[in-house]
């Protein structure tokens, strides 16, 4: 693998006229908590199906005693701990797995408190991080009964049980349901902390899901778009670092304002998105508009369906001039990327069941329709409206099998959930842990899908361990019966977001 | 209601008469035929029991679920059935009701389905601005309908409806606004089985109705909530002059200061009746 300062550089004396310090960075483009310099405006990083991009655009940052990059809290880490430039700034398991490997288990990436299984298990045990190591999972604990999105307590109309608990952390003395402080542990993927703007953006003032218009932010009076974090718990980028700080990171002062608001400038300045792939080269030739230039300087918030369409970017790949100086190999790579966009568009399946989608709004149950039904910001594939969503990646009976997570027990104590009756069983209640209602059982809002080659494995529990496995969960979960040239076609589009 | 208007109400009921009489409502575990004609082309079909007769009821703003009986209110139109097999009713309502059906889906048989396209009620992205208001602001009322038992906005209906009473809250700048939930609470023979609604939706649809206007920005201490049951019949927009949907609904009584509440259609922007798609 390239060294990641080479990457740096190239890439500064190519865009930027060297304006950007090469600062620092290991073999494999880990960018350490305290590490200073100043952040690139433009660096690649190489991955396993081809080179990744970061942009921050404006000004530039130097990391020295910036609180996204400066280990605040006495566990030594930060936030990059966890959203790592060379990760699409999330962080993927072979990142984790070689930090592992590097440090013996030394780094505060593998704090107790939620870089291991549970914190009560023996800390030098690599099977006490197995859920990190494995399968890429932090642990995230959720107060019970819930707390909404403003922190206030929710009465829930369900009750919850622990039916198995591996790692101790839901039925011991100290964590769990049982506890002084009761809490429900579940453990989730880091989310990239890039192309933020499309992640805030409001596109209607309404959440077809929920009946409603879309909650204010009380400091801003401003509509929230209801697009991050698995549960939806942060409304926020404020809320999101006020739930950050005491639990990632255990620092308990209240950080200042100050400090956040540098956080949220370097946060919605950055950009990324593969740049270039192995076989299918750049990713912005004849005429398409992949990588991350395109995504830092468009209007987010558009819905595909009325506007541009979603991974229209790659459409020119449809008609590459029979002359071009291209190989075989790239022209049919770059096809299969321009079908799989037309996959990912216009192939429909039988969406069933799936709570946000087939009730209560009034799509009905079934209805036809394709990825982009669901994935249908222009740009991003996140959801333009509040995308909380359960696809069953949590909930039983369509959950992969995972042994290594807690299992749940909800019962609805008034109306029965519309697609699984009065008891789901359930490893993540996602949503319903902000909203206390056995209808958002197993709801987990979109993520958005680019860089996603810098950040396997998927979905908020891990479950797909690659690209394909993403297909082949949609496939089984709704009997597409793609074909296998559809497949590779979704796998190659989405290697290139 | 002033009096002009629930005249106006009724004459338009009156006027709708004929069509009144042949209006079906009845209620049945739907079938889904998996035709094919892009996103959302999947038909919805119903069969009445006491005529026999297969209705397609595929043009409801809100759609069923197959695993759960559907309370069926629409007008058959003069249309071939030849799109999903059914006769059509259009316009049309079905609300889903909590009793359990076993899940039955047809193949598409030859039926080609209907290409989905954009219904004419829907609510524009927070980048279109709204037209402004003609003219000076007068009192009005917007009548936002629900689905029966239900207190949901519901998507390309009332959404759209609430938007246009919120576009015209803005513009208007009232000195009040009176929010009336109302609830079907009287029986109704259908199917055989009495349908009426429960009285507390009054109180759930007023409230949600009151929250979606704090969301909008109104100022709270405007917005006065009340609740009434036994709904009547109002000639709304939003019912496309179906009665029995008109009675489950909100008002937003929208007092603008000196003015009297005119004897007028509601809602404005989009037709009366829908347009055919
Ligand atoms: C120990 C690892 C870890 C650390 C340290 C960490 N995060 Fe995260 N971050 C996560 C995880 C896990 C999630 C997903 C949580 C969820 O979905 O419930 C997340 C989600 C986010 C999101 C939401 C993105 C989206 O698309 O929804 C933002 C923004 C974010 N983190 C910013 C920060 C900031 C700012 C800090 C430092 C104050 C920080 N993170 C520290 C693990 C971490
Ligand atoms: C019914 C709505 C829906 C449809 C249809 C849908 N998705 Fe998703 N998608 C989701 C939700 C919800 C999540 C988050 C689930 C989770 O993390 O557990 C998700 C997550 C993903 C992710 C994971 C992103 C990440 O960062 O881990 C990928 C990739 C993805 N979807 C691709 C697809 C593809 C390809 C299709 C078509 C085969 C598709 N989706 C169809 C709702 C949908």
């Amino acid at each position: 693998m390239r060294p990641f300062s080479s990457f740096v550089l190239a890439a500064a004396a190519l865009l930027c006229g060297g304006s950007v310090a090469a600062s620092v960075g290991e073999e494999y483009g880990w960018w350490g908590p305290g590490q200073e310099g100043s952040f690139p405006a433009v660096a690649d990083y190489p991955n396993a199906e081809g080179t990744l991009r970061t942009l921050l655009v404006g000004a530039p940052v130097e990391t020295a005693d910036h609180p996204f990059f400066a280990p605040i809290g006495p566990s030594g880490r930060a936030c990059i701990t966890c959203h790592q430039p060379s990760d699409a700034m999330g962080l993927s398991v072979e990142t984790i797995r070689r930090r592992w490997e590097e440090t013996a288990g030394r780094d505060p990436l593998f704090a107790a408190v939620d870089g291991s299984n549970c914190p009560i298990l023996p800390q030098d045990r690599r099977e006490s991080h197995s859920l990190l190591l494995d399968h890429g999972l932090i642990r995230i604990q959720r107060p019970w009964p819930p707390r909404d999105g403003a922190d206030r307590p929710v009465d829930p109309d369900f009750d919850i049980e622990v039916v198995r608990d591996p790692w101790g952390c839901n039925s011991g003395s100290e964590y769990g349901l049982r506890a002084r402080q009761p809490s429900i542990s579940v453990y989730r993927r880091p989310r990239p902390v890039a192309n933020l703007k499309y992640l805030t953006a409001v596109g209607f003032a309404y959440d077809p899901k929920q009946g409603l218009p879309l909650p204010r932010d009380p400091e801003t009076g401003e509509l929230i778009s209801g697009n991050l974090m698995a549960d939806g718990r942060a409304g926020t980028l404020h809320g999101q670092i006020r739930d950050a700080a005491p639990t990632h990171l255990e620092f308990f002062d209240e950080m200042s304002r100050e400090q956040r608001l540098r956080i949220i400038d370097f946060e919605t300045r950055i950009f990324t998105a593969q740049y270039r792939h192995r076989i299918g080269g750049r990713l912005d030739d004849f005429g398409a508009q992949g990588g991350p230039d395109v995504l830092a300087r468009s209007e987010p918030g558009q819905l595909g369906s009325i506007g541009r369409a979603v991974w229209s970017e790659f459409e020119a790949w449809e008609n590459i001039p029979a002359d071009a100086p291209i190989s075989a190999e790239e022209r049919a790579f770059k096809q299969s990327v321009a079908r799989g966009a037309r996959t990912f568009r216009e192939r429909t399946f039988l969406i069933t069941d799936s709570a946000g989608i087939n009730s209560p709004i009034g799509f009905g149950n079934p209805v036809r329709n394709s990825c982009v039904f669901c994935h249908n910001m222009t740009m991003m594939g996140n959801d333009v409206a509040p995308g909380q969503v359960d696809l069953g990646t949590t909930n039983l009976p369509f959950a992969d099998p995972a042994p290594h997570l807690p299992l749940f027990r909800i019962t609805c104590r008034r109306d029965p959930h519309p697609h699984y009756g009065r008891v789901i069983l359930t490893h993540d209640p996602g949503y319903a842990l902000t909203t206390g209602r056995c209808a958002d059982v197993g709801k987990i809002t979109l993520q958005s899908m680019r860089g996603l080659s810098a950040r396997a494995p998927y979905f908020a529990n891990g479950s797909a361990t690659d690209l394909r496995a993403v297909v082949d969960y949609y496939d089984r979960r709704y009997d597409i019966r793609y074909t296998e040239q559809e497949k590779q076609d979704l796998v190659n589009l989405m290697s290139v977001l | 209601m002033t009096r002009a208007s629930a005249l106006a109400a009724l004459a338009a009921l009156a006027s709708a008469g004929a069509a009144e009489a042949q209006s079906v409502r009845f209620v049945a575990c739907p079938i889904y035929r998996d035709t094919d004609a892009g996103r959302k082309s999947g038909c919805w079909l119903a069969d009445e029991a006491a005529s026999g007769i297969r209705y397609d009821v595929s043009r409801s703003p809100t759609q069923p679920d197959w695993n759960f009986e559907i309370l069926i209110e629409g007008e058959p139109a003069d249309e071939p059935d030849t799109a999903c097999g059914g006769r059509v009713l259009h316009p049309v309502r079905v609300s889903v009701l909590p009793g359990a059906c076993t899940r039955h889906m047809l193949p598409a048989e030859g039926h080609p389905g209907r290409r989905f396209v954009l219904p004419p009620r829907n609510v524009r992205p927070l980048s279109e601005a709204r037209p402004p208001l003609e003219g000076p602001a007068t009192t009005r009322t917007f009548h936002i309908l629900f689905d029966f038992n239900r207190a949901f906005l519901v998507y390309q209906l009332s959404d759209y409806l609430f938007d246009q009473a919120i576009t015209y809250i803005r513009s208007a700048d009232p000195r009040r606004i009176v929010v009336t939930g109302h609830a079907a609470t009287r029986p109704t023979l259908v199917s055989g089985r009495e349908l009426a609604e429960d009285p507390a939706i009054a109180e759930a649809r007023a409230s949600l109705i009151r929250e979606a206007l704090v969301r909008m920005g109104v100022p709270e201490d405007r917005i006065v909530v009340r609740t009434r049951t036994e709904a009547d019949i109002v000639a709304a927009e939003g019912a496309d002059g179906l009665a029995e949907p008109s009675r489950r609904r909100v008002d937003i009584l929208v007092e603008v200061a000196g003015t009297q509440e005119q004897a007028r259609r509601p809602g404005g922007g989009a037709p009366s009746r829908p347009a055919g798609q």
